[in-house]
């Protein structure tokens, strides 16, 4: 395959100089390069995001501490933390692992658009950097609460800068995730491989093309509804007044893109554990076309659930929300029907990477039947805006999004840097990480049973919500420490990790970034092979399995 | 490229039901309508309506693609796939000076008038970074 590219070499001819390296990553079109920009810059606002995590966790500890000054301080901590956590470093992860690796999925030496894409890279930098940026102005960054509800959000109740660059900031970053979204869907409708149909594509790159159509869908009207609210803000339009029913337009608009926001945040990591599982449970996918469905299915009901976030409103329509929401349980149980029917009687294997897909499959199936319960709009009256709804949405998001990013560095780092991780730091990592962060959030049902509602700096004595408090604050401290191994383990590994230049180091990979070489060449292949199947790599280097189960899998006719 | 353009009728439909069901159930309750909710899903099926067209229409003039054949080998494919942009500046600098607008609008107007000009210049400079001219590739 050729691809024309102006004669820069990539290759180390020479050793460059910092100035060089640090020229070459700004600068950089290469999808992978811009990917690793997105996982480490993601990354870094998971770290920024789970430090005010641990601040809101400790200000908890006890009835009336103030290790947090003021209240306003606090309600400034839990809106940054949801929005960093949400559009900092979920929304962004999902770019930086499309990017890494859907274009070697799908067999393109690039993405369709490979300037833009470093375009929506730098707006999510710069907009998330104006975002958090209120921080350093005098009255702090914003304090609204990550979903800015009208009227407190505007200048009378929330007046300041920080909520400004807040709203601007976001509405940047915004631009970029939906440029990347169009980007994604085009590289795969137009740039597959010779004989790579849609039905032979990964899972992964399937969620990665039904996240980007739920990204192009949900994220304009968000825009929009940020720049109304920046005119009511900043010029005085009346918009969300309340006066002419402002309120409730912000929550439609606002649900409207928040709902199908979180299964962007899921479904791509559905979609790394469904690469995962196979190649350590040495079977092929089970029900491939059902999980395919499933996954469009998810995406299409995804738009429609969104005044589920709005029964306490009183004026939606509570049966036809109520609904919707329940019959997405019906593909979500699908897709878990499917997971551990390729688990099933297949030599499974421990490695890191399977570990944390399986805490992902038992944290996640939590989260999703709290979510059941929260569907039904009479137990919904009782556990709204309490710490109820806390637990399940971190069960839902932590489980797919966190889980599933450790599962999938751990899978793709020799592809990555051409260097395995450390197992032994890898589970043990995984151990605190599962344990920390079950005692943190499972007591925190219980707590919303009992009424503790969410967003209150303290609490009293008499309260009864003292010890429950404590076994939270302990679990995200043993949470925080799982951290460390990790650093730990890339930093040995960079030193003196084992390097491995197999293409496919774990044995058994099925879609073609097995195919290829490790690290990536620049662009991506130097020869593809023949794809026949979903898994083009596994039929490569297996040739003894052929005419058994590789042949079931995909469509015998087109 | 079959299924991609019905993936999106499919959709377009979905979206168009969806919408009036919505509509149909709150008249039934309420009386009368729900603006935002029904606009919002109505313009969902009119996306997906002009998205599965345009694909439907590019996949009618193309013909088969040997990325949906079953039996296609990877020579069967253009050996020329198109032109990779090895590196760029202007990405990173119209980021920054889209950055410098949108901090203005947050800030103050004074910031827009230095943004402004230098955002156009970067955007100018993206858009005909590779460009030889009207029909010259």
């Amino acid at each position: 395959m050729a691809t024309a590219t102006a004669s820069k070499s990539t290759y180390g001819t020479s050793k460059k100089t910092k100035g060089q390296i640090l020229v070459d990553w700004i600068t950089t079109t290469d999808h992978k390069k811009i990917g690793y920009l997105y996982l480490i810059t993601s990354f870094a606002y998971f770290l920024i995001g789970g430090v005010m995590a641990l601040v809101i966790r400790a200000q908890l500890a006890a009835p009336g501490l103030e290790i947090v000054q003021t209240k306003e301080q606090y309600n400034q901590l839990f809106t940054m933390h949801g929005t960093i956590m949400l559009l900092m470093f979920a929304t962004p992860l999902f770019a930086a692992f499309a990017n890494i690796l859907m274009p070697v999925q799908i067999g393109a030496p690039d993405v369709a658009f490979p300037r833009l894409n470093a375009i929506a890279y730098w707006f999510y930098f710069f907009g998330s950097f104006v975002a958090v940026a209120g921080f350093f102005t005098p009255q702090g960054a914003a304090s609204f609460g990550w979903f800015a509800y009208a009227p407190l959000s505007n200048t009378t109740f929330s007046p300041g800068l920080g909520g400004d660059l807040w709203v601007f900031g976001l509405a940047l970053s915004g631009f970029g995730t939906i440029m990347g979204g169009v980007n994604f869907i085009t590289t795969i409708l137009t740039m597959r491989a010779p004989g790579m149909t849609m039905f032979r594509l990964p899972i992964f790159t399937w969620n990665t093309l039904v996240t980007s159509i739920l990204v192009i869908m949900c994220f304009p009207p968000f825009a929009a509804a940020l720049f109304a609210l920046g005119a009511d803000r900043r010029f005085d339009a009346h918009i969300f007044d309340p006066a002419n029913g402002g309120p409730m337009l912000w929550q439609h608009l606002f649900w409207f893109f928040g709902h199908p926001e979180v299964y962007i945040l899921a479904l791509p990591f559905f979609g790394i554990v469904s690469e995962i599982f196979p190649v350590f449970s040495r079977k092929p996918i089970f029900g491939y076309k059902t999980l395919v469905y499933a996954t469009i299915a998810i995406a299409a009901l995804s738009m429609t659930v969104w005044a589920h976030h709005m029964y306490v409103t009183g004026s939606v329509l509570l049966p036809f929300f109520a609904f919707t929401t329940m019959l997405i349980a019906i593909p979500t149980g699908v897709k878990v029907f499917n997971w551990i029917g390729t688990l099933w009687k297949g030599s499974v294997t421990f490695e890191t990477p399977m570990l944390y897909s399986l805490g992902f499959l038992t944290t996640f199936i939590f989260g999703g039947l709290t979510g059941v319960i929260l569907a039904s709009p009479a137990l919904d009256f009782h556990l709204s805006d309490s710490y109820f709804v806390v637990a399940h949405f971190h069960y839902v998001v932590f489980g797919t999004v966190v889980f599933a990013m450790f599962a999938g560095i751990y899978f793709w780092y020799p592809k990555m840097t051409g260097k395995m991780l450390n197992e032994r730091l890898g589970k043990i990592q995984f151990w605190l990480l599962f344990l920390g962060f079950h005692i943190t959030f499972l007591i925190q049902h219980w707590l919303g049973v009992i009424g503790m509602p969410r967003r209150y700096a303290t609490y009293l004595p008499e309260d009864g919500f003292t010890w429950m408090n404590q076994v939270s604050t302990l679990g995200s401290a043993l949470l925080a420490l799982s951290i460390i191994p990790f650093l730990w383990n890339i930093y040995i590994t960079a030193r003196k990790g084992e390097k491995t230049t197999l293409n496919d180091p774990w044995g058994y990979g099925r879609s073609l970034e097995w195919a290829t070489g490790t690290p990536f060449p620049r662009h991506n292949f130097t020869s593809i092979p023949r794809v026949r199947s979903e898994s083009p790599a596994f039929d490569l280097n297996h040739p003894e399995a052929a005419g058994s189960e590789v042949q079931t899998a995909g469509k015998k006719k087109d | 490229m079959k299924f991609n353009g019905n993936l999106f009728y499919f959709l377009t439909a979905f979206y168009f039901i969806d919408a009036a069901g919505y509509a149909l159930w709150w008249y039934n309750s309420n009386g009368g309508y729900e603006p935002i909710g029904t606009a919002a899903l109505a313009m969902l099926g009119f996306m997906s309506l002009f998205l599965a067209f345009y694909i439907k229409n590019t996949d009618k003039r193309q013909g088969k693609v040997p990325e949906d054949r079953l039996d296609a080998n990877i020579e069967d494919g253009d050996s020329e796939i198109g032109y990779f942009a090895p590196w760029s500046w202007w990405p990173f600098f119209l980021s920054a000076f889209a950055a410098i607008c949108f901090t203005a609008l947050a800030v103050g107007w004074w910031l827009f008038f230095i943004g402004f000009p230098l955002a156009l210049v970067a955007l100018i400079g993206f858009v005909f970074e590779r460009s030889r001219g009207l029909n010259a590739h």
